[in-house]
This record gives structure tokens, C-alpha cells and sequence, in this order.
């Protein structure tokens, strides 16, 4: 009985042609996107600086403290911009039409104005940088006015050490392994993602749910045992469309994992069974339709992903620092780290740790699913 | 005793679907559970499979106590959903496959049972289309074979013709009574009086989730006082002559609308005589006569005072 629900429970999942496509096609896209679009970022090695002018008028000079700032990020190896000094307005514009500048900075009363051409990497980067200042200024100035003795307890460099942080966000100046993280958290979703699995199965198997499943309810069979045979069915589809992932990464986009195989594998399985038990559970515990169940799980993969810092890189610090309690439930940031933290340390106490708070998630959820569906009978169909 | 419900309660919050629901049945009966839209028919049914939770009664199948984990009794028990259950991603052979082999294990004597259901609800043709390919009344037949194909004695259908065709409704009508002749015991829930009227041996009529009258269907007839119903094609006729017709002996009511005189008249053997006599009597003219026997419905009416169909 257990195989033959599993067989017919694996033909029902495997056909599902929407299903495939968000747990393994979407995957494998985004992964060649992501890929695409690093391969442009990293053909130049290292960070180009940018071409950004300054019109030097009489604000400008009196305004020291940009004037540092800007001329320190303007030298050395790595430095931000390229700076052209411009006379007059109309030189910068002059410098900006003929593409000389990407754009330019210019002070007038105590106000900090960018002007660029276009829109791209070097301009939105001109931008976050004057944001940046603008931010940092105001907050230098409420500073100085309270407390006038913080300019000699270094808060100047704080402030002037923009670069960094300007570039990070680029991602254009982004290490190898800052880079291995977008991809970590890419297998992270895709692994939530299966919760849409956990989803069909619960559908299938609760008669409050659907109809089909109320015909196996009133079968001679015992519903927790089809439902283990349905899970085990999707389970072994979600683990073969992760490892058909990780082989894509591996192999075809020559993403490095490491050297530790044998852990990888074991993360990407723990990594399914979280995604599995995660969707079984809120689609039996949310007694709403279909489309809120997906609703939800959708938010929380993407959500989680967003968090874990699948868009921007930033964020994975940022959630890690400001709000470490996100970091450690959000199960897209834990199978993150866990890949993260097998790749770039040494010690696995780390890994451990994530791996740790997944298995007691997934402990969590199945023991929420059991109690629900273990019930055989319903208040209301 | 097939199927005993006793005193059956069931709430839906305030609503109380299932009021003292009592009825039985016997081996090799079909019978009809007969009512408008929102009687309880499913309710009744999902309360006697343990589907659902009820308030208050007992239920009992071939004897037994009907629980969740009784498996030798649901093991003889088939159900037909009044909404289509079926997976779309699997062909019309692997549905009935799989429902099948919910309850049959052995491989070869499965084969066998789905290929006879294929036939009995004459889906040969289709054996590997997928539902989402099928007419509404083929979908239907799938649906009847996914409930019926491993033998049970007992089947249970809950409105399995809904939105279904002339023809594939006379198919499945027929069907049911040739699985009834085969032996199985046949509930059978409908809002449509012909239909229960055409196939059923005995008939539970259900209003409110009650049971109000219960019989064959000429029991039923029997116990209401309506006797006949007499249409007269009348082209005119006056007021006072139509106050002397319901004075009449026998005659229950007289309406005359759009040239129609109907008159109702009780369980007496010459009515029609009384009225072509009163007609001729007064010079009245009149062109088509016909008469007709009560229907389930003038049942239903005259114990509810509504029609059975809105
Ligand atoms: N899940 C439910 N929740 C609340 N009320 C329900 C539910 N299912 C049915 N009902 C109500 O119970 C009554 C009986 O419904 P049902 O058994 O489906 O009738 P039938 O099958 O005879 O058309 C109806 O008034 C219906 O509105
Ligand atoms: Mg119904």
C-alpha cells in the first residue's frame, strides 16, 4: 500500500508542471542570471573608479568637510572616483556631454547637489554616495551640537570612510565569496520553494482541503501512512531538483563549494526536508484557501531570501547585526549561513549551529503537521 | 441492516444541518435520499462515511459501529462525491488504478477491476486522457468508476448527475440500477424527483435535515389526500361557474390560468367524469383534457407547502 501511494503520489507531483517549474526551473534560471550578470561585473578584476566631476565655486571651498571627504575617496589604488575639478558650471556640463564625467557634485548654499547623465552602476553609485554624505552630515551636525568635543575623538575619519561601504553595495568590487553568498541563499529559496511540495501533499491528503483527498479519507487505508508515502514521494522530487541545482552550480557555473562535499549534500538534504516540513505545516495550520497558503509561503521564501541577502548582500550583515533574532529564524538565512560558514571557516562549529536550529525547526513543524493530521474526522468539509 | 442512522445531529455553528436524521437501509435496495438544495444530503452522507464530526446520534453499516479506523467496513463501501474528485495529472486508467488500489492489493486481480469499470462506464476510448481533457459528462462517469471500481456492496452517490447531459444521465441511471441488480446496496442522494422516482425502491424524503416522509413512492403518493390532477383547455368561463366547480364532490382546488383550468381533486375514482360532465353541463367549451397522477413533488408540497424545486 505505502508504494503504491508513493508511486502514484510521485507521478501526480512530477506532472505538475507549474510545481517543476518554480522548484527547478525558476532556480536554474535565476542562477544563470545571477551568473550573467557577475561575469560582467568581474570581467574588469577590480573596481573601475568612476568619473565624477566637482565645480569647485566658492561653497565648495569653504565647505572643508566635504572637500575631504571627496578628495579622499579620489586617491589610492582603490579609490572611488576620478576626480575632475571644474571651474564653472558650465565646464562640468561641457565635461558631461562629451561623456568626460559620468556627473557632478556641485555645493550651493549648504546644499549638496549631483548632476548625471543617464543612469546606470556609476551613477546610481555617484548617488548613494551623496546620499551617504548628506546623512552622515546632518548627524555629524547634531553631534557637534550637542557634544562639540566628539570632532577630537576621531569622528571625522568614521564619517569620511565611505568607501567601503559605497562600493560594497555596488557589488561591483564584491569578493569571490561575496558573490558565492547570492548563490548560497539561491539554493536556500529554492529548498523553501519546496514547501509548495509539503503544500500539495497536505491538499491531498486532508478531506477539509479537497475532494480527492476525502475519497482516500473514507479508503481502508490509515491516512498518516499514505501521507508518509505521499511526503516521501515529494521529498525525493525536491532533493533531486536540489541536487540538479547544485550540480548546475557546480559543473556547469563552476560556483565553488568547497571541499566538503559530503557536508554540502548532507545541508541540501536537511535543507529539503526543512523546505518540505515548513509547507506541509503552514498549509495545515493556515485554515485559509490555496491562494493564501501560497500567499504565505511565497512571502516567507522570498522574503527570507531578500533577508538572507539574495538581492543585495547588504542585508545578510545588516539582519545579522541590527536584528540577529531575524537572522536566526529566518530558515532561508540558516541554510544560507550553513553553506557559508562549510565554505569559509575551518572550525564547523558554525555550521553546526545552523544546522542545529534547521533540525529543530523541521522537528517543530512535523510534530504541528502530525497534530493536525493524525484527526480523521472534520468539523466541516 | 446495511446502513442504520439513528437520531443524527449535526451543527454548523448555529445552523443545525442534521436535525433527529433517522433512517435505514436494507440489503439490495436503492434508496433515494430525496430533498432540495441544502437539506443535508451531504451533510448525512460525510456524517455516516466519519467524514465529519456530529453532534449527537449513532450510525451504524453492516452492523457495525461506523468509525474513522474501521477498515473492514469502509473496505465494502464505494463513494461517489457530488463534485468530481479526480487528479488531473493522472489519466483516466491511473485514477481509477490508484482509488483501486487503495482497497485492492493484488495486482492482477486490480488490473482486471479497473479494465471492468473502464467498460462499465464505457470509457475505453479515453483510457489515457487526462480529466482536464474530458466533457463534463465523461469526467462524471470517471468519477462514478474511481468510487465503484473495487466491487464495494455498499455504494454510496451523492448527486452524480449534476450539470450532466440527458444521455450520460441515463447512462449513469442505468448503470446504477445494473450495479444494484449485481448485488450492491445503493444510496443514492438527488434533488431531481424523476430520477429517484425512476430508480429507487424506496424513497427518504428530506427537508431541513429531517426526514418527513419516507416509502416506495406509491406509499408516498398514497399518504397525501391529492388523488389526481385534471388540466382542461378552457377557453372561457365564469367566475361564478368556476365557484360552482370547487363545490363539486372530490374536487380540491380549481385554478384557471392562460386558458388552463386546473383542478385538483382528491383520491376518488371519477373525477374526471364530474368534470367533463360539470363542462358539458354548462355549455362550457373546451379543447385538450388530460390528467395526471401526483409526482414526489406535490408530495413535497403539500408536507412542506413549498416546491422541492426552487
Ligand atoms: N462547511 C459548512 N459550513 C457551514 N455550513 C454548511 C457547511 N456545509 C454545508 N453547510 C450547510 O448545511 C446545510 C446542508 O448542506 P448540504 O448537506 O450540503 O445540503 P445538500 O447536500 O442537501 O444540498 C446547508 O444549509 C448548508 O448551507
Ligand atoms: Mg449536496
Amino acid at each position: 500500500m505505502f508504494i503504491h501511494v508513493f508511486i502514484y503520489r510521485f507521478k501526480c507531483l512530477i506532472r505538475d508542471r507549474q510545481m517543476v517549474f518554480w522548484t527547478l526551473l525558476f532556480p536554474l534560471l535565476l542562477a544563470t542570471f545571477f551568473y550573467m550578470a557577475f561575469i560582467n561585473l568581474n570581467s574588469d578584476e577590480t573596481f573601475r573608479p568612476i568619473h565624477a566631476g566637482v565645480i569647485s565655486n566658492a561653497a565648495y571651498q569653504q565647505d572643508q568637510s566635504f572637500r575631504s571627504v571627496l578628495t579622499d575617496v579620489s586617491k589610492g589604488e582603490d579609490r572611488l572616483f576620478n576626480l575632475k575639478v571644474a571651474s564653472s558650471k558650465e565646464k562640468a556640463d561641457q565635461w558631461l556631454k562629451s561623456n568626460r564625467i559620468q556627473g557632478y557634485y556641485f555645493i550651493s548654499g549648504k546644499e549638496l547637489h549631483l548632476t548625471v547623465k543617464g543612469s546606470g552602476m556609476d551613477q546610481s553609485i555617484m548617488k548613494s554616495f551623496a546620499d551617504q554624505y548628506r546623512h552622515d552630515h546632518i548627524a555629524v551636525e547634531d553631534i557637534l551640537q550637542t557634544n562639540p568635543l566628539a570632532l577630537n575623538h576621531g569622528l571625522m575619519a568614521d564619517v569620511s570612510n565611505h568607501q567601503s561601504f559605497v562600493k560594497e553595495t555596488s557589488g561591483g568590487s564584491a569578493e569571490p565569496n561575496n558573490i558565492l553568498n547570492y548563490f548560497y541563499s539561491l539554493i536556500a529559496m529554492a529548498c523553501l520553494y519546496g514547501s509548495f511540495w509539503g503544500m500539495k501533499e497536505i491538499i491531498d491528503i486532508q478531506a477539509d482541503l479537497s475532494d480527492r483527498a476525502a475519497r482516500i479519507n473514507v479508503a481502508p487505508i490509515h491516512k498518516l501512512n499514505a501521507f508518509l508515502a505521499g511526503s516521501c514521494a515529494a521529498l525525493v522530487i525536491l532533493f533531486t531538483e536540489i541536487l540538479i541545482l547544485l550540480a548546475y552550480l557546480h559543473f556547469g557555473l563552476k560556483i565553488n563549494f568547497g571541499n566538503r562535499a559530503g557536508y554540502v549534500l548532507l545541508t541540501a538534504f536537511i535543507g529539503s526536508v526543512l523546505g518540505l516540513s515548513f509547507g506541509a505545516f503552514v498549509s495545515a495550520a493556515v485554515k485559509k484557501g490555496e491562494g493564501v497558503k501560497t500567499a504565505i509561503l511565497m512571502a516567507v521564501s522570498m522574503g527570507g531570501s531578500f533577508l538572507s541577502g539574495m538581492m543585495v548582500m547588504n542585508m545578510k550583515y545588516l539582519v545579522a547585526e541590527y536584528v540577529p533574532l531575524l537572522a536566526w529564524i529566518n530558515p532561508v538565512n540558516l541554510l544560507t549561513d550553513a553553506f557559508y560558514s562549510l565554505y569559509y571557516y575551518d572550525s564547523l562549529q558554525r555550521y553546526a549551529l545552523n544546522m542545529g536550529m534547521m533540525c529543530a525547526f523541521i522537528v517543530l513543524f512535523c510534530a504541528g503537521t502530525y497534530q493536525i493530521v493524525r484527526r480523521w474526522n472534520y468539523a466541516s468539509l | 441492516m446495511i446502513i442504520q442512522v439513528k437520531n443524527l445531529v449535526k451543527r454548523y455553528g448555529d445552523l443545525v444541518a442534521l436535525d433527529h436524521l433517522s433512517f435505514n437501509v436494507k440489503e439490495g435496495e436503492i434508496v433515494g435520499l430525496l430533498g432540495p438544495n441544502g437539506s443535508g444530503k451531504s451533510t448525512a452522507i460525510h456524517c455516516i462515511l466519519s467524514l465529519l464530526k456530529y453532534d449527537k446520534g449513532d450510525i451504524e453499516i453492516f452492523g457495525k459501529k461506523m468509525t474513522p479506523d474501521a477498515y473492514d467496513v469502509k473496505r465494502d463501501i464505494g463513494l461517489v462525491m457530488q463534485n468530481v474528485a479526480v487528479f488531473d495529472e493522472l489519466t483516466v486508467y491511473e485514477n481509477i488504478n490508484y482509488f483501486c488500489g487503495l482497497y485492492v492489493r493484488d495486482r492482477a486481480e486490480r488490473k482486471r477491476l479497473v479494465d471492468e469499470a473502464i467498460a462499465f462506464v464505457e470509457l475505453e476510448a479515453f483510457k489515457k486522457f487526462y480529466p482536464k481533457k474530458l466533457s463534463g459528462g465523461l469526467l462524471r462517469r470517471l468519477n462514478i468508476a474511481c468510487g465503484i471500481a473495487h466491487k464495494p456492496k455498499l455504494i454510496i452517490l451523492d448527486e452524480p448527475t449534476v450539470a450532466v447531459d440527458p444521455q450520460s444521465r441515463n447512462k449513469i441511471l442505468e448503470g446504477i440500477e445494473h450495479l444494484n441488480a449485481q448485488g450492491a446496496t445503493i444510496v443514492y442522494t438527488s434533488h431531481y424527483m424523476e430520477e429517484v422516482e425512476q430508480i429507487c425502491s424506496r424513497i427518504v424524503i428530506i427537508d431541513k435535515g429531517r426526514v418527513i416522509a419516507s416509502g416506495t413512492k406509491e406509499e408516498l403518493k398514497a399518504m397525501i389526500t391529492l388523488g389526481e390532477k385534471i388540466t382542461v383547455e378552457v377557453f372561457t368561463i365564469e367566475e361564478d361557474q368556476l365557484r360552482v366547480l370547487r363545490e363539486q364532490p372530490g374536487i380540491m382546488s380549481v385554478d384557471y390560468v392562460s386558458k388552463q383550468l386546473i383542478i385538483k381533486s382528491d383520491k376518488g375514482n371519477n373525477n374526471l367524469e364530474i368534470v367533463l360532465e360539470f363542462l358539458k353541463a354548462n355549455h362550457i367549451g373546451f379543447g385538450r383534457i388530460y390528467s395526471e397522477l401526483p409526482t414526489l413533488n406535490d408530495v413535497f408540497l403539500e408536507i412542506t407547502g413549498k416546491q422541492l424545486r426552487d
